[in-house]
C-alpha cells in the first residue's frame, strides 16, 4: 500500500519547498497542502455521491433507533430499550413470518437454484449458434419484467376459470385448481414465478463461466473419443464449480431476502399467513398499520442477520473460491 | 457442426436438447402473447377465451384505444416517464462522478469511502427508516423522493469502478501532461472509453426506475403522483376495479360500461411493460458481452 502523499512527485505537482531548494525533507503540513493540491478536484467530484450516501444510507441507520423508542407525535420519542424486539420475538405471527421467510428461501435454494446450471449445460450443447441465440435472447426477458407485471402474468395464467395451466390440466381431464387461494401450492407459485423469472437470466453466468473454459479440453478429449455426456461430466461441470459454490454462498447471504416485491404482489388475503415474509410483514405492520416501532425492530432484526450472513457468505466464498460477493 | 459422422445416438441426444429448449421459449413467450391475444380480440369474444390461445378471437384495437385515452393510464405514463427519464440523468452523471475518483488508485482515503459504501450493500436498516428520513427532509409526495432514495446504486458504482481502473494509465497521464485537470481528464478520456459500461448502467437504471412501484406507493399519497407499475397493481394485484372504472366517472369515455376487466388487465399488463420490450434489443446487445460479469443481481 503507497501513502497518499507519494502520489505527488508526479510531474508538475513537485512541492514548492523542493522547487525553491529547501531540504528534501516535507513535513506533515507540506504533504497535506500537497495532496489538497492535487486531489480536489477529485473530491469536489465525489461529493455529490458522498453526501447521498450519508443522507440517503447513514442517516436512516441513525432513523433505526426508533426500534428502541415509542413514537411520539408531540415531544421527544421514548426510550423504552428492547421493549419492541420482546414483543417481537414472543409473537406468534413473528414466529411464522420468520418460518416462511426461511422456508420460502430453502425452496428457491432447493428447486430454482439449480435450474440455471442445467439450463446453461443445455445451452453450451446446443451447435447451432442462431438458434441457440434465439433461445438465449427469449428466456433472458423475464428477469426485465417488474413483479407487478410478473403478477399480472401469474395471476392470469393461473386463473382457475380460463388460465393457461387450468385449461391444460382441463384438457387432460384433471380437475382445475385455484392455486392463488390455495394454501397448500401458493409456496410453489413463489417457486415457479422465481424460476419464470430468473432461470434465464442467471444461466448467463453460468454459459459465460462455461465460454471461459479452455476449448483444448475439450479438442484433446474429442480425440481421446469423449462422448458428449463425459464432456459435460469431466470439464464443463467442473470448469464452472466456483461459480456454483460463489452464487450459492451468495444465494445463502441473501436468505432472509426471500422475495419481498415477489411476495408482495402475489399475496391474498386467502394465503397471506402461509407465504408473509419478514419484509412484507414490516411493511404492513408499519407503512399499512401504523406500528413504526415494531416494524423498524423487525427490519433491524433482518438487517443485522442479513449482514451477519452476507459477511460470512463474502468471507467463506473468498476463501474456497477466491471469488468474493463485492 | 455439419460433420458427417454423427450417430443416431448424437442426433437424438440433440433433438432432446432442442426440444426442451423449445419448450422453455414456449413456456416464457406463451402467457405473454395469451394476453397480446385478449387484448387484440372483439371484446364480445374475450369472455370465452381461453389461456392457451395465442391467435386473437375477432380482431379490435378497442382495448388499446381505451387504454390510451384513460386518465389513470395517461397520468401513470406521465409520472412513470418523468421519474424514469430524470432518474436515469441524475443517476448517471452521481454515478459516474463519484466512480472516477474511485478508479484512482492514489486517491487519499480511496479504501475508506469504499467501505463506506460497501457497508451499505451489507447492512439495510429497512424502510421504515428510510421513510422516516423521508418525513423529515419533507420529501413525501415530491418526485424527487423516489429519484434521490437510489441515486447512486452501490452495486452499479462498483462496476464502473472496475471498469474506469481499466483505462490504461498512460492515456490518463498523457492528458494530465497536456495541462488537463480532472475534470477534462475524466470528459475527454475516461468518459468516451468508458461507453459501453455506461450504456450498460444506463439500461439497468432505466429498468430499475420504469420497475419501480414500492417507493412511490410509500412516498406518494397522492394518487396522480402514481407511475404505471403502481396504477397496474392497484387494478390487476389488487383487483380494485374502481381505482380504473369507478372513480373515473364512468360516463366521461364511450365503452366504459361494458369494461372487459380481462381484456382491460390483459392490455394493462402489455402496456405497462412495453418500454422495457422496446429497449430490450440494447439491452441484450449490452449486457450480453460479458461486461457485467461482476455483479449480476
Amino acid at each position: 500500500m503507497t501513502t497518499p502523499s507519494s502520489a505527488s512527485t508526479k510531474i508538475g505537482n513537485v512541492p514548492k519547498s523542493r522547487a525553491a531548494g529547501y531540504p528534501i525533507i516535507e513535513s506533515r503540513g507540506d504533504r497535506f497542502r500537497d495532496g489538497v493540491r492535487k486531489w480536489w478536484p477529485y473530491y469536489l467530484m465525489l461529493a455529490p455521491g458522498l453526501i447521498y450516501f450519508m443522507v440517503f444510507h447513514y442517516l436512516p441507520v441513525w432513523e433505526a433507533k426508533l426500534a428502541f423508542e415509542d413514537l411520539r407525535i408531540i415531544g421527544p420519542n421514548i426510550w423504552v430499550g428492547l421493549k419492541h424486539f420482546a414483543q417481537l420475538f414472543t409473537s406468534p405471527a413473528f414466529a411464522q413470518v420468520l418460518w416462511n421467510t426461511l422456508i420460502i428461501s430453502a425452496m428457491k435454494i432447493a428447486f430454482v437454484f439449480p435450474l440455471p446450471i442445467l439450463l446453461a449445460l443445455l445451452i453450451n450443447e446446443v451447435r447451432n449458434p442462431r438458434f441457440r441465440r434465439s433461445v438465449q435472447s427469449v428466456i433472458y426477458l423475464p428477469h426485465f419484467l417488474s413483479w407487478v407485471v410478473i403478477a399480472g402474468i401469474f395471476i392470469a395464467a393461473l386463473s382457475s376459470s380460463d388460465g393457461a395451466v387450468n385449461d391444460l390440466r382441463d384438457a387432460f381431464g384433471l380437475e382445475r385448481r385455484s392455486y392463488m387461494t390455495d394454501a397448500g401450492a401458493i409456496r410453489w407459485v413463489l417457486v415457479w414465478s422465481e424460476a419464470w423469472r430468473s432461470a434465464g437470466w442467471d444461466s448467463l453466468l453460468y454459459f459465460a463461466a462455461i465460454m471461459a473454459i479452455d476449448p483444448a479440453l475439450y479438442e484433446a478429449a474429442e480425440m481421446d473419443g469423449a462422448t458428449r455426456w463425459q464432456k459435460m461430466r469431466h470439464i464443463t461441470l467442473p470448469g464452472i464449480v466456483p461459480t456454483i459454490a460463489t452464487l450459492f454462498i451468495l444465494n445463502v447471504g441473501l436468505f432472509l431476502h426471500a422475495g419481498f416485491d415477489q411476495v408482495f404482489n402475489l399475496t391474498n388475503d386467502a394465503i397471506r399467513d402461509r407465504i408473509d415474509i419478514i419484509d412484507t410483514y414490516v411493511y404492513r405492520l408499519g407503512i399499512g398499520g401504523g406500528q413504526f416501532s415494531l416494524a423498524t425492530a423487525a427490519g433491524l432484526f433482518k438487517g443485522v442477520i442479513g449482514m451477519i450472513l452476507m459477511i460470512g457468505a463474502h468471507t467463506l466464498s473468498k476463501r474456497l473460491t477466491g471469488k468474493g460477493v463485492w | 457442426m455439419a460433420r458427417q459422422n454423427r450417430t443416431g445416438l448424437e442426433r437424438m441426444e440433440e433433438a432432446i436438447i432442442a426440444s426442451v429448449l423449445i419448450a422453455l421459449v414456449i413456456v416464457t413467450v406463451q402467457p405473454i402473447l395469451n394476453l397480446l391475444a385478449i387484448s387484440l380480440s372483439d371484446p364480445a369474444n374475450v369472455p370465452g377465451m381461453g389461456g392457451l390461445t395465442i391467435v386473437p378471437d375477432g380482431f379490435s384495437i378497442d382495448i388499446w384505444a381505451l387504454l390510451a385515452q384513460h386518465p389513470a393510464v395517461q397520468r401513470g405514463l406521465m409520472n412513470s416517464l418523468l421519474i424514469t427519464v430524470v432518474g436515469t440523468a441524475l443517476n448517471l452523471v452521481c454515478t459516474a462522478l463519484m466512480a472516477w475518483p474511485l478508479s484512482r488508485k492514489k486517491l487519499p482515503f480511496r479504501r475508506t469511502i469504499f467501505i463506506l459504501v460497501l457497508i451499505t450493500i451489507v447492512f439495510e436498516p429497512g424502510i421504515i427508516p428510510d421513510y422516516f428520513v423521508m418525513r423529515r427532509l419533507g420529501l413525501l409526495d415530491d418526485y424527487a423522493a423516489v429519484i434521490l432514495y437510489k441515486l447512486v446504486n452501490a452495486w452499479y458504482l462498483i462496476i464502473l469502478i472496475r471498469f474506469f481502473e481499466e483505462v490504461p494509465e498512460e492515456l490518463i497521464e498523457a492528458a494530465e501532461l497536456d495541462g488537463a485537470n480532472p475534470f477534462q481528464v475524466f470528459w475527454k478520456v475516461v468518459l468516451p472509453l468508458a461507453k459501453p459500461a455506461l450504456a450498460t448502467i444506463t439500461l439497468f437504471y432505466v429498468v430499475y426506475h420504469w420497475n419501480d412501484f414500492l417507493r412511490p406507493m410509500i412516498y406518494f399519497n397522492d394518487q396522480d403522483m402514481w407511475p404505471l407499475q403502481v396504477v397496474l397493481r392497484q387494478f390487476v394485484v389488487v383487483g380494485d376495479k374502481a381505482a380504473i372504472v369507478g372513480l373515473q366517472a364512468m360516463n366521461s369515455y364511450e365503452g366504459a360500461s361494458q369494461i372487459d376487466f380481462k381484456a382491460f388487465r390483459a392490455g394493462m399488463i402489455l402496456f405497462t411493460m412495453l418500454p422495457v420490450l422496446a429497449i430490450y434489443p440494447l439491452i441484450l446487445k449490452f449486457f450480453t458481452k460479458g461486461t457485467m460479469s461482476g455483479a449480476l443481481k
